[in-house]
């Protein structure tokens, strides 16, 4: 019965004139189509040059940026100034606004010298840095500046794949915090903390060990997994440190989380802003100036988020920049690194609760910004830091082992 | 008495008159089964979004979209990259799975192969895939003409890349679509009536079996659709500002504001997949 | 009219056309093998290239494969099948069920209004379906303290199971429709005029007109759940091992470096569960079609 409705309709359109008409139209589309097409393969080569011409420029006066370690090399901040307001643009990337001030950081750039910030994927990670540089290398697209992972920036300047500069405040950042050359310099660091939604919880941990008692059932959260996020892996070697661990062993810290989970304190989601303001995770484990910068706009929604960092597992790390080696904006690039590093750009780390790399030279100048410095989370003592090597093992363990510390 | 009530157990008459009663209840139960499975986490979220504990009920959260910078274009965007993903997938997957049904069976191992490899590799090994594919091309390609339409594909305007990533990712779902539709209809027979008549291929394929699968067809647009407005990896990971990432960056670090976005772009999907099928309606 | 078209029709059935048949799939194939094909050659070239840590150099090996299928990595995988496999199954009954309840209703509005929603749902994930469900029924969430359930409902196996059905079983529903659509009504009379059950008229009709769609649908489901992660990434963490994370925190990161090659392995093993599930489902798809020809 259906195959006759068929056969009517093809019988009704037999017209030869309209089959004809109707096949030409198809096959002037197919042809349209591909004029396009090569019309897109033909015009590459004019979108192209305006790129490769661009990775080979940005030079000021004689002076190629993509060279310059110094502001020297340009002949004077001022002229370094010229260079980035000539190439008009930076292309930032994995800056999220509200991590370690990041936003007003962007703003103030902007407003102090009038070039225009691209930000990028604000939520990217360094390995997604990192990629960004290999990939895009010879495009507008490219990333021109990032802050890294410790590991990463060592690795990325294995690779490669920065350019060494040098930023004038360059002497007072402390001998193991940069890259001999200039590949790679730390920027600001924070220290694992807990925060603490104290609305909805009677008392608030204040160390690792208070993580286990039996009130805090189904709260305690951390910012992922500590084999993706970088202050989850840091929560995990603090707790390690604070169950008689060191830094040469991480085993401690699976075995306290895989007591925490079994005692169903462990909650497993990924904290959000979302899930703090819903009330499901009350407890997160992240850095200092990440739980901080949380508090204001929390109050906002009615919650009390308290942050405070553990005396019995205190690890600090500090994050690094670097400059992309093909950086579509050379200039601007390496004006950004000499307003991270000025005191404007370092007090401004500072307002985002995160401790600037340059915090005890400005404190002896007196650049500091005093009420920042009281807002930060109190800690007590000096930080010391594992190395690499300590770094790559416990990695390693931890790779290995937290799958099953916290499964079953 | 006996031999009448043995009656009703050999017509089924009695029976069919119990059926419909059954058979609506049962429908009933499903669907409002299905109905609490799915609405009840979304009014949850809603809720979310409309009443916090500091501020009360208010709307902001739906206030603060309208007035995000880049709305627009990342939607422009994606709806350009979904209309020319899915004239892509209907025009490579229907002549093939003619093909197949028509005169090279063989071909169906492989056609079902392809259809179900790229659902099984994670978004990210893809991506990594391609970024290293597109790394290496573009050094290993640098002196031919290719390397021009390497670097077009990534352009920022129009990334054809995500076409034809998109293509990948939408072939198992449109391919399942259209099989299905196409075993409902009697292909060959369809087929050799119409070119015996004098039809030529595209005539055969837009006039005689399209009309006819219409709502495979239909089923297969919505799937590509729902994915290039859902999809975030691959987008975001070349560096593209699409609809999704685009929601993804705007959220920043307010809890409300992103729970209110998905729930947004969810309606305005719903909304765009609504008018798609009354359009095709009307044409009839 | 018929005698000519079988006269007509017979040259065609053989020879010639025959081999011209197969460029209907040309252009299909060419985008498979430069869209897909090129990345799978990059990946399968990164997974069998082993850097030594000490010297920094690169060889090939089998050695990020044979380390891909020990210790966490095999659980992982073994459980992100099971976990694929129940969530395939549960949702192609549960989205039949539900496609064949909506288009049997009196109401036509409320199918155009599933199918869309269908549409919308099924490739909705992520951070956004993990946030609603955390908000239902995680451990604050508004069920479970409206009915008083403990903490931990959601976060294991069975809660990440039912979530992930939340994109499953509309996706079962699109893909299922047409086919039911296909059963056609005239079929239910005869089976009932000649006596049969609604359930005789299922089991002998119904169902294996409709096996392949199922086992079609199957496979996408069982492909869909095996390749979501950033769902569970948000929702169980590592508490729910499996691989896609696994893959996803070596290759796109903040903590792991130098682990790639082990991602790629690791995905490459993906691609083999999956061809051993394609080897499974070929032939029964063979099988189920046959007598519908």
């Amino acid at each position: 019965m259906y195959k006759f409705v068929y056969f009517r309709e093809i019988l009704r359109d037999t017209p030869l004139g309209d089959t004809v008409i109707a096949s030409r139209v198809r096959f002037a589309g197919l042809a349209a189509f591909l004029l396009v097409g090569t019309a897109a393969c033909g015009a590459a080569p004019g979108t192209a040059a305006p790129s490769a011409g661009a990775s080979g420029g940005g030079s000021a006066a004689g002076v190629d940026a993509r060279t310059a370690t110094s502001a020297a090399d340009f002949g004077g901040l001022d002229k370094l100034v010229e260079a980035a307001k000539k190439e008009g643009k930076l292309h930032v990337i994995a800056l999220p606004p509200d991590w370690a001030n990041y936003g007003k950081i962007i703003e103030a750039f902007k407003a102090k010298y009038g070039i225009e910030i691209e930000s990028e994927t604000p939520d990217a990670a360094s390995a997604d840095e990192i990629n960004a540089v290999k990939t895009r290398k010879g495009q507008d697209r490219a990333p021109d500046v990032l802050d890294l992972g410790q590991s990463f920036a060592i690795s990325g300047a294995a690779e490669g794949l920065f350019a060494p500069y040098k930023v004038e405040t360059w002497d007072k950042i402390p001998e193991n915090q940069k890259e001999a050359s200039g590949l790679w310099f730390n920027d600001y660091g924070g220290y694992v903390s807990i925060g603490c939604d104290a609305k909805k919880i009677a008392k608030c941990p204040e160390t690792y060990a208070d993580l286990l008692k039996p009130e805090y059932k189904g709260k305690v959260a951390m910012n992922g997994n500590p084999t993706k996020s970088g202050s989850a892996f840091a929560g995990v070697y603090a707790a390690a440190l604070a169950n008689g661990g060191s830094f040469d062993d991480i085993q401690p810290g699976l075995d306290f989380f895989k007591k925490l989970k079994d005692a169903g304190n462990f909650n497993p989601v990924e904290t959000t802003p979302a899930t703090i303001e819903k009330g499901e995770t009350q407890i997160s484990i992240d850095w200092d100036y990440n739980n901080a910068a949380y508090a204001p706009k929390m109050a906002e929604k009615g919650l009390d988020w308290k942050t405070v960092i553990p005396s019995d597992g205190k690890y600090f790390q500090l994050y690094a920049q670097a400059i992309n080696k093909d950086a579509p904006h050379p200039a601007a690039a390496r004006l950004w690194q000499e307003f991270l590093y000025s005191p404007e750009g370092q007090n401004l780390y500072l307002g985002g609760f995160a401790r600037p790399v340059l915090l005890p030279a400005m404190k002896s100048d007196g650049t500091v910004d005093a009420a920042a410095e009281a807002n930060l989370p109190p800690v007590e003592g000096e930080p010391t830091f594992p190395t690499e090597e300590q770094v790559n093992k416990a990695k390693e363990v931890l790779a290995g082992g937290w799958g099953a510390a916290v499964s079953g | 008495m006996v031999a009448v009530a043995t009656l009703p157990d050999v017509t089924p008459g009695p029976a069919a008159t119990a059926r419909p009663g059954q058979r609506r209840a049962w429908r009933g139960i499903v669907l409002v089964v299905a109905a609490v499975y799915f609405v009840v986490p979304m009014a949850v979220s809603f809720w979310f979004t409309v009443y916090s504990e500091g501020q009360g009920f208010s709307l902001a959260a739906y206030g603060r979209i309208l007035s995000a910078p880049g709305f627009l274009p990342s939607l422009l965007l994606s709806l350009a990259l979904a209309a020319c993903t899915i004239a892509a997938v209907l025009l490579l997957t229907l002549p093939a799975m003619l093909a197949v049904r028509l005169g090279a069976p063989r071909l169906r191992p492989v056609l079902e192969l392809i259809s179900t490899l790229p659902l099984v590799v994670p978004p990210i090994t893809y991506v990594v895939g391609i970024s290293t594919a597109l790394r290496e091309g573009v050094d290993a390609l640098a002196a031919t003409p290719f390397w021009a339409t390497l670097i077009a594909i990534q352009d920022e305007r129009f990334p054809f890349v995500l076409v034809l990533a998109y293509v990948m990712l939408t072939l198992p779902f449109a391919y399942r679509s259209l099989d299905a539709g196409l075993r409902a209809i009697d292909v060959r027979t369809l087929v050799e009536a119409a070119r015996n008549l004098g039809a030529s291929w595209p005539y055969v394929l837009f006039r005689v079996i399209i009309p006819n699968i219409r709502s495979s067809i239909a089923s297969a647009s919505f799937l590509t659709l729902a994915l290039v407005l859902g999809e975030y990896t691959v987008a975001a990971l070349l560096g593209y500002e699409t609809f999704p990432v685009w929601i993804v960056t705007i959220s920043g670090n307010d809890g409300q504001l992103s729970v209110a976005l998905s729930i947004i772009s969810l309606l305005l999907i719903w909304l765009l997949l609504l008018t798609l099928s009354g359009a095709g309606r009307k044409r009839r | 009219m018929t005698v000519p078209a079988v006269t007509a029709a017979a040259p065609r059935g053989g020879g010639r056309p025959r081999s011209k048949n197969w460029l209907g799939a040309l252009p299909l194939l060419v985008v498979t093998a430069v869209a897909f094909g090129i990345p799978a050659l990059t990946l399968l070239a990164g997974a069998f290239t082993v850097k030594d840590p000490a010297t920094k150099v690169s060889s090939f090996g089998t050695a990020n494969l044979s380390r891909s299928l020990q210790g966490p990595y095999l659980n992982a995988l073994l459980s992100s099948v099971q976990l694929s496999a129940v969530v395939a199954v549960a949702a192609a009954v549960a989205g039949t069920f539900l496609a064949q309840a909506v288009i049997t209703s009196r109401f036509t509005a409320l199918r155009e209004a599933v199918l869309t929603f269908s549409g919308v749902l099924s490739n909705f994930g992520g951070v956004p379906l993990a946030f609603i469900w955390i908000a239902t029924l995680g451990n604050s969430g508004v069920i479970t303290t409206a009915l008083g359930l403990g903490p931990g409902v959601l976060y294991n196996f069975w809660g990440l199971a039912l979530v992930y059905m939340y994109f499953s079983v509309p996706l079962m529903v699109l893909v299922v429709t047409p086919a039911l659509d296909g059963l056609r009504p005239q079929w239910r009379e005869a089976a009932q005029n000649n006596g049969a059950t609604t359930w005789q008229f299922w089991r002998y009709v119904g169902i294996p007109v409709l096996t392949p769609a199922l086992l079609g649908g199957v496979v996408l489901l069982f492909g869909g759940a095996f390749a979501a992660y950033a769902t569970a990434y948000a929702m169980v963490g590592s508490t729910v091992p499996l691989v896609t994370l696994q893959i996803a925190e070596a290759l796109t990161g903040d903590v792991l470096i130098g682990y790639e090659n082990v991602a790629l392995a690791l995905s490459l093993d993906m691609i083999v569960v999956a061809l051993l599930v394609m080897a499974v489902y070929l032939p029964l798809q063979k099988r189920s079609s046959r007598w519908l020809r």
